[in-house]
């Protein structure tokens, strides 16, 4: 459904993309792995144009575009079929939590107002928060607000959902919560891209794993491949360092 | 030294005559510098190469010499200048017969759009970019996310700069008898000269600017207030 | 237009404008000193622990802040020697200008400081005083050894800003009479009967413009070198 082909990416002299490829279907959870500055967070940005990309190419249910010369158009189509969570949740200061879920229907999709908000409603008591929704993000803690910005992100109804590190600026104790609706989502059947340092959501959840190594992908495959049993070094090195128990067990 | 309060009262009401004026540049000075000035203030953001240094050449020099010389000049050049052209294109109006007041909201907007740009830039500045980057992957456009997440953001960081500016602003009309406007200050200074009442004439019109500003101030805050709810600072979870 | 635009008229101004810049310069130096004694006066005051003084000074700085500089200006001017005048029997309407000018401005500057000063103040962190004052300071030395450059740093970019309204409002000056960089430029006009004015005003306004570019330069300088050892966070 939707696949990147030689994505490559600079910034000034630093070369973080070095030509990346992404394969994703229908129902896929894909999670991203791999030490930082690996240019996971990136690859991710790219693909919803938040950074453009030097180099690549895109295929959208077998439409093509060159992620370089993309125009302004171009995003706006693939955003608008795509929804990104962020790492630091980036709620619309001042939206409550309904109008930062509507805003993308309403304004974005030009969907009628008391549509969006029915859509909204359901969104947040999806994420379990049908009782905060005329509050503002400053009156939410970490947790609730990234459950607002995935409420915000399925709402829209999206091809694909990325999510950008969506746990890591959670505290421990919250973290959970957010993990849990994702894992509904999944068994659901969404489409997700999922950059993560919760190698156990990985393995529990994902259908492939991508460890990614600076600027490329190291190797790929289903987690009892990638997680369990790698085939390279570096993968082996990394899962070493993140979990030193090695008592992995898919 | 006895003050004459019955003719200080006398001066204020006739001052206050002047009030519709004064606040009337304010109201047109305002209404053109802030589209302008937010304008002004993306050409700097984003650095668009010959404009950019012009305008930075204009908020410099609009900022950085006294609003007195601004209207001395203006004054001295435009009305010959619009006549040039009145007279140039044909058209049959006396431009020296003009509403001064038409200088006075020229020179303000000058003036004005300068400092109200700085404002702006710096307040856009303070919007962290997540909040663009959330607005674009949402779907919106970049013209929607400014008009509907970024700038009611920074509108509500500058609204305490804003506030200082109108006040200077209206402080600053006090100077538009220079270009002979009957605004509050030309008023009593009138009769000032024809009563030799000085500081009873000047005290009178002290006494409007401070209820005008106070006035001004209050708006703001309570503005600032309204619009700023979604910052509450978070109590308890 | 009506009458040709001659440059060189700018060019020949400029230096009989210039004349006059030692004066012009003069006043605002006074004005920053007393308005900086002032202004401390004040911000000690909103500091302090007395409710009355602190509402006082709150409200001497808000009218200040709402009044046009020319209306205090004659005030002051016009005012200041008839109260002299009825209450201690002084003539004092002779007295130079620059006097008068010096007070009026010495006034607004002394309000703005006050809160640059209050806010500087507040913006250095309470640790630092407490951890000078556990390091066997004294309160006096913790201030002026630790808070004090700290607060400095923080107000220095508006204290620039604020001597630069105050030599652009000083401008105002010659509506008294002054016979300064301004004032100049209005008598060589009203000696020519009006003519060249956009010229002669020009000339003024280049000056001053040099002058609050510079300021800025200079102040972007120092601050730059107080702040040596800041990590900022932007």
């Amino acid at each position: 459904m939707l696949r990147i082909h030689g994505l490559h990416k600079s910034f000034h002299h630093n070369k973080v993309l070095r030509g990346v490829d992404l394969d994703v279907e229908k129902g896929d959870v894909v999670a991203i792995i791999g030490p930082s500055g690996a240019g996971k967070t990136t690859l991710l940005r790219c693909v919803n144009f938040l950074e453009r990309a030097d180099r690549g190419d895109m295929y959208f249910d077998g439409t093509h575009l060159d992620m370089h010369r993309a125009s302004t158009r171009d995003m706006l189509a693939i955003r608008r079929r795509t929804a990104f969570v962020f790492q630091n949740f980036n709620l619309f200061s001042n939206k409550t939590a309904l109008e930062n879920v509507t805003e993308g229907l309403i304004t974005g999709r030009g969907i009628p107002p008391r549509q969006a908000e029915d859509i909204a409603r359901r969104a947040l008591d999806k994420v379990g928060l049908s009782n905060r929704l005329d509050y503002y993000p400053a009156k939410l803690s970490g947790g609730q607000q990234q459950r607002v910005g995935i409420a915000r992100a399925i709402a829209v109804d999206p091809e694909v959902i990325l999510f950008d590190e969506p746990t890591s600026a959670l505290d421990p104790e919250l973290i959970e919560d957010v993990l849990g609706i994702m894992r509904t989502l999944a068994h659901e059947g969404t489409t997700m891209v999922v950059v993560t340092h919760e190698i156990g959501f990985a393995s529990d959840v994902a259908s492939q794993v991508i460890f990614m190594d600076e600027g490329l992908v190291v190797e790929s495959g289903p987690p009892r491949q990638v997680l369990a049993a790698p085939a390279e070094d570096r993968t082996r090195q990394f899962l070493r360092r993140i979990l030193p128990a090695t008592n992995l067990v898919v | 030294m006895g003050l004459d309060l019955e003719y200080l009262y006398r001066t204020f009401l006739l001052a206050l005559g002047g009030l519709p004026v004064t606040l009337g540049i304010c109201v047109a000075t305002l209404s053109l510098s802030l589209p302008l000035g937010f304008l002004l203030a993306l050409v700097g953001m984003y650095r668009v190469r010959v404009l950019g240094a012009l305008a930075s050449l204009y908020v410099s020099f609009a900022r950085g010499t006294p609003i007195v010389l601004q209207i001395l000049v203006v004054y001295s050049l435009l009305p010959s200048l619009a006549n040039a052209i009145a007279v140039n294109a044909g058209w049959n109006i006396d431009v020296f017969a003009l509403n001064p007041a038409w200088y006075a909201i020229i020179v303000f907007t000058f003036n004005t759009t300068a400092v109200l740009a700085e404002i702006m830039r710096s307040a856009l500045l303070t919007v962290d970019k997540g909040q663009l980057e959330a607005a674009l992957a949402s779907g919106l456009s970049v013209w929607q996310a400014y008009r509907r997440i970024i700038v009611p953001q920074a509108l509500l960081v500058a609204l305490p700069n804003l506030c200082n500016a109108t006040i200077n602003l209206i402080k600053g009309t006090s100077l538009a008898f220079l270009m002979a406007v009957r605004d509050v200050t030309a008023i009593a200074k009138i009769e000032a000269a024809r009563a030799y009442d000085y500081v009873e004439s000047y005290l009178a019109i002290f006494v409007i600017y401070l209820i005008v500003c106070g006035i001004t101030q209050m708006l703001f805050s309570t503005v600032e207030r309204r619009l700023g709810i979604y910052r509450a600072p978070a109590v308890s979870f | 237009m009506d009458r040709p635009f001659k440059p060189a008229y700018i060019v020949e101004a400029l230096p009989r404008l210039l004349a006059y810049l030692p004066l012009t310069l003069g006043v605002a130096l006074a004005t920053v000193v007393a308005g900086s004694i002032l202004g401390l006066a004040l911000a000690k005051a909103k500091l302090g622990r007395s409710r009355v003084m602190r509402g006082l000074a709150d409200a001497y700085t808000w009218t200040l802040r709402c009044t046009p500089s020319i209306v205090l200006l004659f005030l002051v001017y016009y005012g200041l020697p008839a109260f002299a005048k009825a209450v201690f029997s002084v003539d004092i309407s002779l007295w130079h200008r620059a006097f008068f000018v010096v007070l009026t401005f010495t006034l607004f500057f002394g309000a703005t400081m006050s809160e640059l000063m209050r806010s500087a103040y507040l913006s250095v962190d309470r640790g630092q005083r407490e951890a000078a004052l556990s390091h066997g300071l004294s309160e006096f030395q913790a201030f002026r050894r630790i808070v004090l450059p700290q607060a400095a740093v923080s107000a220095l970019p508006n204290v620039a800003t604020s001597v630069v309204a105050l030599l652009k409002e000083g401008s105002l000056a010659y509506t008294i009479g002054l016979v300064d960089l301004m004032g100049q430029g209005t008598l060589i006009i009203a000696r020519r009967y009006g003519a060249w004015a956009l010229e002669t005003y020009l000339a003024a306004a280049l000056i001053y413009w040099a002058l609050t570019v510079t300021l800025e330069k200079i102040a972007k300088r120092l601050e730059r070198h107080l702040s040596r050892g800041r990590r900022s966070l932007a």
